[in-house]
């Protein structure tokens, strides 16, 4: 690089300088434009404009690389020099939302100022990304020719990646992710945007059953004064209640009785099917130190009933947690207005797509826990999903390109102008 | 099989894949005779096949994939750790770099000694599907080579370059970087076709997706620098352990980022 330091910065061929300084004023033009816009959040145009925005994006840089790309500002675009400060460039934003907790109240008015609780929708990183696509899409263009296997791996990794890229900014204002809250046997077809803003959707659901998978809950100990868990150094803090006998600490349990759902009649605790019932168990625990036993029932308690501990001694209690859900899914009924009516279950990892919009399990009411009457689903509309999904399978190929070919020779300076 | 408690078995198991690899570090460093320096590798294997044995014994006990915790991600970087150094051991015979990556993963083991994770059977429902393997066995092949990538890099940051290690070890940390970097792509890929499917979204800017990103940002500075300056080798090994400090952090230090608060992601305690 010492050869080029006599170069005046501006002068053709550009390198690293200019790289470093065009990127550096992106940055700083994106905060100060972001400072004057005081706290805005930014939102790209919706369908068809981002649409047309996007063809008129792509057609200026074909325009540019067809009857430019001799000229060398051109030719740099392209380049390594141009694209190591713009990485970093984008590297520096995302390493900032590394650090700066995200999409939370701006805690201090710099914050504030410069939208960092929300850089993504900042002016800074909406300009670094334009940027970035702008040298992908150059140097896409550049490497087309000549049309060989190892330009195939180039072309899949860049292209793919300013399909993603591009898709994502320009989709980011059709997509809409929706809220709706089902509750048993009755029908709801209006949900809630993040901000609150109520929407009339055309599909009608009407949830027939929600259902909740449990694991069985686990026990622990805790200390009668403080009632914080007991370390237990080195071993388990929490034993599932999945087996009959097992060591906790420093005490052997023996359940003698476990009741998934059960409600209190005097002293016991007995199987019974109906809303808030929680599970308990009958345990006898021997103290493994001094070989004195306890029993009696514990149980997790529900928003109907109390839960119940079992004291051991006078420093520990032996208590059982709420059973996490194992599983949870959602039986629909789903009426669309291009008059589809169908009935099917979904659950979390499993959702289910009609007319456009995808319908994932998201919640339910987590106080009711397997009792909820009330399940929560997320309706998602992303028309253009299948261009970053093309982005992301182009970016697939393209990794198999760098496992199969792995570096090229002498960098590959060589093969290139 | 009742009254197991797998942790309390992993001493054993750890501690002999600890002497088998020991023992195999020590015969490739102290002995030049091609008898020996197939019983190291022998012994190497032992170790890493002692390990693989605990971790299905380990599956099939909490039943699910023991993916989950930091402890449990441990074991497999280890696993990894010394295939690779024994792969890239029969492939270029390098003595020095098995016997790094086996220290490496000893210190893995170690850590586990210590830190005995509690292991838990329950499997939140986001986590329960097809993705969840290939996402975590992807990324943590990746950490393993890029892993080994920066130890070759911390070694010929030391000394200076000579015709000998360019075309040996630092030819070969080129040659691990674009494999790590593709599993890398392909573990970040791999998210975010899951999240569209759990969560409905296929990128959220989660800080465990921020820095996972950071850490693919800094691989991809390194394979550009290196494209158009071949030449320059002791800057591009200094990215290269750079990339290295940005991943341990992506690994383990987000669990103590204040930004990562209330993450779906991190790997539990
Ligand atoms: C972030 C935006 C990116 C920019 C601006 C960029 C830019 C460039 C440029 C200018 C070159 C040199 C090409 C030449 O001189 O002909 C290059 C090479 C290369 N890039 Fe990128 N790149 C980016 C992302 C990526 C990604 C995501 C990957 C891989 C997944 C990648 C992998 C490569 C490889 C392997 C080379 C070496 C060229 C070869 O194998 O022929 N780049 N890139």
């Amino acid at each position: 690089m010492s050869k080029q330091s006599n170069r005046q910065t501006w002068a053709h061929p550009w390198s690293y300088r200019e790289g470093t300084i065009i990127t550096v004023a992106i940055l700083l033009l994106g905060f100060a434009l972001q400072a004057t816009s005081s706290g805005m959040v930014l939102m790209v145009a919706r369908f068809p404009l981002n649409l047309l925005a996007g063809l008129v994006f792509l057609g200026a840089l074909i325009f540019l690389f067809v009857f430019w790309q001799k000229h060398p500002a051109i030719k740099w675009l392209g380049s390594v020099k141009a694209a190591l400060p713009a990485i970093l460039g984008f590297t520096f934003m995302v390493l900032l939302m590394g650090f700066v907790k995200q999409d939370v109240a701006p805690e201090t008015a710099l914050a504030k100022l410069l939208g960092l609780n929300h850089l993504v929708k900042t002016w800074p990183f909406i300009l670094i990304n334009l940027y970035l696509m702008i040298l992908l899409g150059i140097v896409t263009l550049k490497r087309l020719t000549p049309f060989n296997l190892k330009n195939a791996g180039f072309f899949l990794n860049h292209f793919g990646l300013f399909l993603v890229l591009f898709s994502t900014a320009l989709g980011s204002s059709d997509m809409q992710r929706l809220r709706m809250n089902c509750y048993e046997e009755q029908t709801e077809w209006r949900a809630v945007d993040n901000s609150g803003k109520v929407f009339e959707l055309p599909v009608a659901i009407k949830l027939l059953n929600f259902n909740i998978d449990e694991f069985r809950p686990k026990v622990t100990v805790v200390d009668n004064q403080t009632g914080q868990v007991v370390l237990n150094k080195g071993k388990n803090q929490f034993e599932l209640l999945d087996r009959n006998s097992f060591d906790l600490y420093q005490y052997h349990l023996e359940v003698e009785q476990f009741l998934d759902a059960s409600g209190k009649v005097g002293e016991s605790y007995f199987q019974v099917n109906e809303p808030g019932a929680a599970p308990s168990a009958k345990v006898k625990v021997t103290n493994l130190a001094d070989r004195t036993e306890v029993s009696g029932w514990i149980c997790s308690g529900s928003y109907v009933h109390q839960p119940e501990a079992l004291k051991l001694n006078d420093q520990h209690s032996l208590v059982m947690l709420p059973a996490e859900p194992r599983k949870f899914s959602s039986e629909l009924n789903i009426q669309t207005k291009s008059g589809k009516n169908l009935t099917t279950t979904i659950e979390v990892n499993r959702p289910f797509k009609i007319d456009g919009w995808t319908i994932y399990q998201l919640s339910y009411n987590t106080e009711m826990g397997r009792w909820s009457n009330l399940s929560v689903l997320e309706l998602v509309r992303d028309p253009w999903l299948p261009v970053v999904y093309l982005g992301i399978f182009l970016m697939m190929a393209g990794a198999g390109f760098l496992f199969l070919y792995g570096k090229p020779k002498n960098g590959g300076t060589e093969h290139v102008a | 099989m009742e009254e197991l408690n797998m942790w309390l078995d992993f001493p054993i198991y750890a501690s002999v894949a600890i002497l088998c690899w020991l023992g195999a570090s020590g015969l490739f460093l102290s002995s030049g005779k091609k008898k020996l320096n197939q019983l190291a590798a022998a012994l190497s294997f032992a170790g890493t096949i002692v390990l693989l044995l605990f971790l299905t014994v380990l599956w099939l006990h909490i039943q699910r994939p023991p993916m989950r915790t930091l402890g449990e991600t441990r074991l497999w970087y280890a696993v990894f750790l010394s295939g690779i150094g024994l792969v890239s051991y029969l492939r270029w015979k390098y003595k020095w770099l098995v016997s790094y990556s086996l220290g490496l993963a000893i210190i893995f083991l170690i850590i586990n000694l210590q830190h005995p994770e509690t292991y838990d059977k329950t499997l939140m429902p986001a986590l329960q599907s097809p993705w969840f393997i290939p996402h975590v066995i992807v990324y943590i092949f990746a950490y393993a080579l890029l892993g080994a990538s920066s130890l070759v890099a911390l070694r010929n940051l030391f000394f200076a370059p000579t015709e000998k290690t360019i075309n040996g070890p630092i030819q070969m940390a080129d040659n691990l970087v674009y494999l790590g970097f593709s599993f890398l792509t392909l573990g970040l890929l791999f998210g975010a076709l899951w999240a569209k499917e759990a969560w409905g979204h296929y990128w959220t800017w989660d800080p465990k997706e921020t820095w996972a990103f950071i850490t693919w940002m800094f691989y991809l500075v390194y394979i550009h620098y290196r494209f158009r300056h071949p030449a320059q080798h002791k800057k591009a090994m200094g990215v290269l352990a750079v990339a290295f400090v940005v991943l341990l952090i992506c690994w383990f230090g987000v669990n103590y980022l204040p930004s990562a608060q209330n993450s779906v992601h991190v790997y539990s305690q």
